[in-house]
């Protein structure tokens, strides 16, 4: 019997709540046309939910921008470089290995990769190295999966020397 | 397939510790020398048969070996 009575007093108190939030603005609805951006490797996260206007990944299905309000989706992130356009206007850029990037329906981005630093920390010099050693061996004679490894480290930095420049 | 490394018999896992072994190898000296050592796996694994434990083996060897099999299947 007492149960019924809230029952009833909380099916009485809901319109009042439903309309409320409609009329009431808040913090949150104001600054809605920023995207909250997670960005996480396995040993360090880089953005915690930070608000941010703009980020630009490599999809495997090409370039992409993605803003607020964005439609949600699942995209698969090739090796390449990644850049989020702060709430101040600057833009950092970001290297990322490869991972995930998943647009979430309440304006919300989480990247993940294995690995990620800023363009900076690169040596132009390891990557041409590197670049010699990978077409060695992918034009070699060793085992298909050695080839096939040989040739998704240039992929790799291809891409990478292409955005050092 | 979309993927070359695929029907070599690579799997999406083997894929992205190659991408991420070699962006850790191109960065400056001081970074790289850090990060490099997150790149290091030494796991071992042994199956249980009739209560008893089987050889231990690296899993490294035993994902390349499994690899190379699924390889040369696709190719065939």
């Amino acid at each position: 019997m007492n149960s019924l009575r809230i029952a009833r007093t909380a099916l009485r108190a809901r319109p009042a709540a439903i309309k409320a939030p409609l009329q009431r603005r808040g913090y949150a609805e104001a600054v809605s046309d920023k995207i909250k951006l997670s960005l996480a490797l396995p040993h360090q996260s880089m953005y915690k939910s930070t608000d941010v206007v703009q980020v630009n990944i490599p999809a495997e299905s090409g370039e992409m921008g993605i803003l607020a309000n964005h439609v949600p989706s699942i995209e698969q992130l090739k090796p390449g470089l990644i850049e989020v356009i702060e709430e101040s206007g600057g833009s950092k850029q970001f290297f990322l290995s490869g991972g995930f990037a998943i647009v979430q329906p309440n304006s919300s981005l989480s990247i993940n990769a294995v690995e990620g630093y800023a363009l900076e920390d690169f040596s132009a010099e390891a990557v041409r190295s590197q670049i010699a050693e990978a077409q060695k061996i992918a034009g070699g004679s060793g085992s298909e999966q050695d080839i096939a490894e040989a040739k998704i480290e240039l992929e790799v930095l291809e891409s990478l020397q292409a955005a050092l420049k | 397939m979309a993927f070359a490394w695929k029907a070599s018999g690579l799997t999406y896992n083997k894929y992205l510790s190659v991408a991420a072994r070699v962006v850790r190898r191109s960065l400056k000296d001081d970074k790289r020398l850090a990060a490099e050592r997150r790149g290091e796996m030494e796991l071992r694994f042994a199956k249980w048969n009739g209560g008893k434990q089987g050889e231990n083996k690296s899993l490294a060897e035993a994902n390349a070996a499994s690899m190379a099999e699924a390889g040369s299947h696709s190719s065939s």
